[in-house]
């Protein structure tokens, strides 16, 4: 077409102005500001200049044997097993049990499953707080009924984890649900009329062809929860509240614990940088292997 | 197939149906219990036994929440900043998503490349730095501060760039042909051509913004300022150890998102869909 | 005088050229169709005639103005697109008024003409309607209609008959002859239909492998197919070739076909020798009395008003032949063909053409 570059030009930057100036202020420099604190001694109440010393590679030299630190880098991988697989585990089930479905009771079966995901953290605390409540709370029945002993799961080091990432399960699924829903219906209906006329049973048509079919949907679930998970803070910070935080803490929580409460922006910027690699290393490797997974299929 | 092995092909099909509308039930029991808890005397709601039903209904914690707590100031920082986020997240990204899809210009290739940066650092470890810069700036415990550092949303922009690539050219080309400047091409035919896609962004983005904890958790140390999200975990002493007071704050926390999306149901999967790079 | 005229134009995507020095004349209201196969080139003729392709060499002219360099909007020209490309947000009405808006025309200037095309294309009624709300043939009226709003020096239309089914298709044709008729534009029609090229030209621009084959009447290329593809790509069903080695004597020549057959006929050629012998299927005859050559049926097509037979000659070479509707040939009878020399063609080795007399 006969375009007056210039003006494109020109036009293409007015409308990229606005989001430039504004990654540039929130993304761009603060990303570098934590890679040069991540060098410094520096306090952040009183933050400035003047107040800031280098000290090279300290804050990444003391990491290994900072106690806090391996709590936090454990926990993190412990949580991150606890609800990646098996969280999406349950939601291709709860996926497959929907997409039998159809009409009104579809889309209200959808919705009781999807509604956790869309309701703030600190709702979903107080439902489960109160759900699991030593004293009141209903699923105390439960354990009751079962021959449990009641125990105060949140108050527990062992329970505390295992605990928060059911929560999370259950808050979090409905996302992955859709994807699942999505892929399923992606699948060509055919497929399923041919297997039939094969005699395929319903676990032969499960294996051979909607797992297969599915794979890379379940590979991009599964990517997208490890990730999700990896940053997890919240439901750990609000669970914790009265309970024992040093035993819970995850990355996000210990460099909130090291910047606000410690007041050390240093040591903080530091453990953020680990936490960025740590990112940035799943991401890209999980992004090759799905460019793999779609060559093979 | 003889009809006895249809039949009980129907039978594990329809005990399958059972099991997953079940299922539902109790997946969603647990906010069935808080919203029936909070409108339970306090005296009930710690009875050693289940009641699915409050003998005596009652409005007394929403009307304490409402009234003796800064509720009403917080929803008002909610609505204001998940607005904000909303507006400026959606409007930036369409503009730069419309440029990326639609026009040639130096810069473009390093603009996708940034763009796919800010899609995979966790905006989590950007903590102490967006602290930095907003104390600086002098925004903490402002609705300006809450809103910032919350508007790096890549995924609006690349939907946005998507469904902007999926205009048949020809489109354009009539624009063109019909002596439509730039703009006009981009507010009287991209915009309006895509104007479904605009709202389920708009819808989500909104819903993100109302959840978000962990930024406006730190950005916000007077409890005037608060988000209702995070108002509602920190000014326990308000409510004491009352659980139906604490239940009924937490509905009116999440009563604006779910009618959200019980009202949009279709945009937010929609919207959610695409977010994941599927087309929904 | 010419309303648009190419000279010497030519275009390259990268190294490939697709138009290699195209001129070309197009009278005031003259309709003039460009014909050819796909990646002929004729589309990007038509694109770079709209300013939606840039022109890398030579000149277009516009109303006597040169237009090469200018964008799209300043070319005064309309275009109907294959998919019509309607605003699926805005009425009819504001579809065909979208134009007249972006250069500031005057509201109520812009409601007379919009009233004025919908009376011409007969569609007043559907003028508050979203172009979903139309059938295929009424959207393809609207796409028009947004194009005589603009009261053009041309229109242009790229294939826009293409995405109809084709009893619409053959409604919509007549109908767009008799628009031309009526309102009396330039008008530049790309297709790769024959049939619509046929019936709507006044001249017929025949594009192939980036270049202009042939301009000329209908008749005009039917008749006297300027070269072995012309020939080959107009008509249906397709011309007969036939490997003949020609002989003259003046101007009467004597061809030897394959099968050892002679075929006389009245022609000029430049030299003697091997060349391609062409004649369409209407000048081959099925008789009982004297023939040039003889084949036998392979498959006999019965189409009412008349019936092709299909034949295989002595050494092999197909010939379809027309016979009348009651045809009594049936497959595997071996008939005598007599060729209407007055209606033969010869073909030398670079394609080009002669004529019998």
């Amino acid at each position: 077409m006969i375009r007056n570059t210039k003006n494109d030009t020109l036009i293409a930057y007015v409308l990229i102005a606005p989001f430039l100036v504004i990654y540039g202020l929130i993304f761009v420099y603060p990303t570098i500001n934590m890679f040069i604190l991540s060098f410094q001694d520096a306090p952040l109440i009183s933050f400035g200049p003047q107040s800031a010393e280098w000290t090279g590679l300290d804050n990444y030299t003391r990491l290994p044997d900072d106690r806090r630190f391996g709590t936090a880098f454990w926990n993190t991988a412990y949580f991150v097993l606890l609800t990646v697989i098996p969280g999406t585990l349950v939601a291709l089930a709860i996926a497959l049990g929907i997409t039998r479905l159809s009409g009104r009771i579809q889309s209200l079966v959808l919705a009781l499953f999807f509604l956790p995901y869309i309701l703030p953290v600190s709702v979903v605390y107080r439902i489960w707080d109160w759900t699991l409540n030593f004293q009141f709370g209903i699923a105390m029945h439960l354990f009751d009924a079962l021959g449990i002993d009641r125990i105060p799961i949140f108050k527990t080091s062992t329970w505390f984890m295992p605990a928060v990432a059911f929560v999370t399960i259950w808050w979090t699924c409905g996302f992955s649900i859709l994807l699942f829903l999505a892929g399923l219906r992606a699948i060509p209906v055919e497929f399923y009329e041919a297997a039939e006329l094969d005699n395929a049973g319903r676990w032969t048509v499960f294996r051979k062809l909607t797992w297969p079919l599915l794979w890379p949907v379940t590979a991009l679930v599964l990517t997208i929860q490890l990730i999700l998970q990896l940053k997890i803070f919240d439901q750990v910070y609000l669970f914790t509240t009265g309970g024992r935080p040093n035993d819970n803490l995850v990355m996000v929580y210990y460099i909130y614990q090291r910047a606000f409460q410690n007041d050390d922006g240093g040591r903080a910027a530091a453990i953020a940088v680990v936490l960025f690699v740590m990112v940035i290393v799943v991401s890209v490797l999980n992004f090759q292997l799905l460019r793999l997974a779609e060559r093979k299929t | 197939m003889t009809p006895d092995t249809t039949r009980r092909y129907n039978i594990a099909g329809g005990i399958i149906t059972i099991i997953t509308v079940i299922a539902a039930l109790i997946w969603a029991f647990p906010i069935y219990w808080g919203i029936v808890s909070s409108f339970k005397l306090e005296d009930e709601v710690v009875r050693p036994y289940i009641e699915l039903w409050p003998e005596n209904p009652t409005l007394r914690h929403y009307w304490f929440a409402l009234t003796q707590t800064q509720i009403g100031s917080w929803y008002l920082n909610s609505v204001v900043t998940a607005l904000g986020v909303t507006v400026l997240t959606v409007s930036t990204s369409l503009l730069a998503g419309y440029a990326l899809s639609q026009l040639r210009f130096p810069g473009r290739r390093p603009l996708w490349w940034l763009i796919l940066a800010s899609f995979m650092v966790p905006t989590q470890v950007l903590i102490i730095n967006h602290f930095v810069l907003i104390a600086n700036m002098g925004l903490l415990n402002t609705w300006a501060g809450i809103i910032l550092p919350q508007l790096i949303h890549p995924v609006v922009i690349i939907v946005y760039k998507q469904f902007f690539d999926q205009v048949p050219r020809e489109f354009r080309e009539a624009a063109v042909m019909d002596n439509a400047s730039e703009f006009r091409i981009l507010t009287k035919v991209y915009i309006p051509m895509n104007w479904g896609v605009t709202t389920a962004l708009s819808i989500v983005t909104f819903i993100w913004a109302w959840n978000a904890f962990l930024w406006p958790f730190l950005a916000v140390t007077r409890t005037e300022m608060m988000t209702i999200t995070v108002g509602i975990t920190q000014v326990s002493d308000a409510f004491g150890v009352y659980y139906a007071r604490q239940l009924a704050s937490a509905v009116l926390a999440g009563f604006p998102v779910a009618l959200a999306y019980l009202l949009f149901q279709r945009r937010v999967t929609q919207a959610i869909t695409l977010s994941a790079g599927i087309k929904g | 005088m010419a309303e648009i005229a190419l000279e010497n134009v030519s275009k390259s995507f990268g190294a490939v050229e697709v138009i290699k020095d195209i001129s070309l004349q197009v009278g005031q209201g003259e309709f003039v169709v460009f014909l050819g196969p796909s990646g002929s080139g004729k589309s990007t003729l038509l694109r770079m005639i709209a300013g939606l392709e840039t022109i890398d060499r030579g000149k277009l002219l516009i109303g006597g103005k040169e237009c090469q360099n200018l964008v799209p909007g300043k070319r005064n020209v309309a275009m109907v697109f294959q998919n019509y490309a309607l605003y699926p947000h805005m009425t009819v009405r504001d579809n065909m008024a979208f134009g007249l808006r972006n250069v500031g025309m005057k509201e109520a200037d812009i409601a007379a003409r919009v009233e004025d095309a919908g009376r011409i294309l007969e569609m007043d009624a559907l003028l508050d309607r979203r172009p979903s709300q139309l059938s295929g043939g009424q959207r393809q009226r609207v796409a028009i209609g947004r194009a005589i709003v603009k009261e053009p020096a041309a229109f242009l239309f790229d294939e826009p008959l293409s995405n109809l089914d084709a009893a619409l298709r053959v409604r919509t044709r007549v109908e767009l002859a008799q628009l031309h008729q009526r309102i009396a534009a330039t008008m530049i029609y790309v297709t790769h239909d024959q049939t619509e090229a046929m019936t709507l030209a006044d001249r017929i621009v025949i594009l192939n492998d980036c270049r202009i084959e042939q301009i000329g009447t209908p008749m005009e290329v039917y008749t006297y197919p300027a070269s072995r593809f012309v020939a080959g790509f107009v008509g249906n069903p397709g011309m007969n070739f036939l490997d003949a080695d020609v002989s003259t004597s003046g101007k009467e020549a004597s061809a030897t076909l394959g099968d050892g057959s002679r075929v006389a006929m009245t022609i000029s050629i430049p030299d003697d020798g091997a060349y391609e012998l062409g004649i369409r299927p209407e000048a081959v005859h099925v008789t009982t009395g004297e023939g040039d050559t003889k084949g036998e049926a392979t498959v006999v097509e019965h189409l009412g008003d008349r019936t092709l037979v299909y034949t295989r000659l002595g050494d092999g070479t197909s010939v379809i032949a027309l016979d009348d509707g009651r045809s009594q040939v049936a497959p595997g009878d071996v008939v005598t063909l007599r060729f209407d020399t007055s209606q033969l063609h010869l073909f030398d080795s670079a394609g080009r053409a002669y004529h019998a007399d």
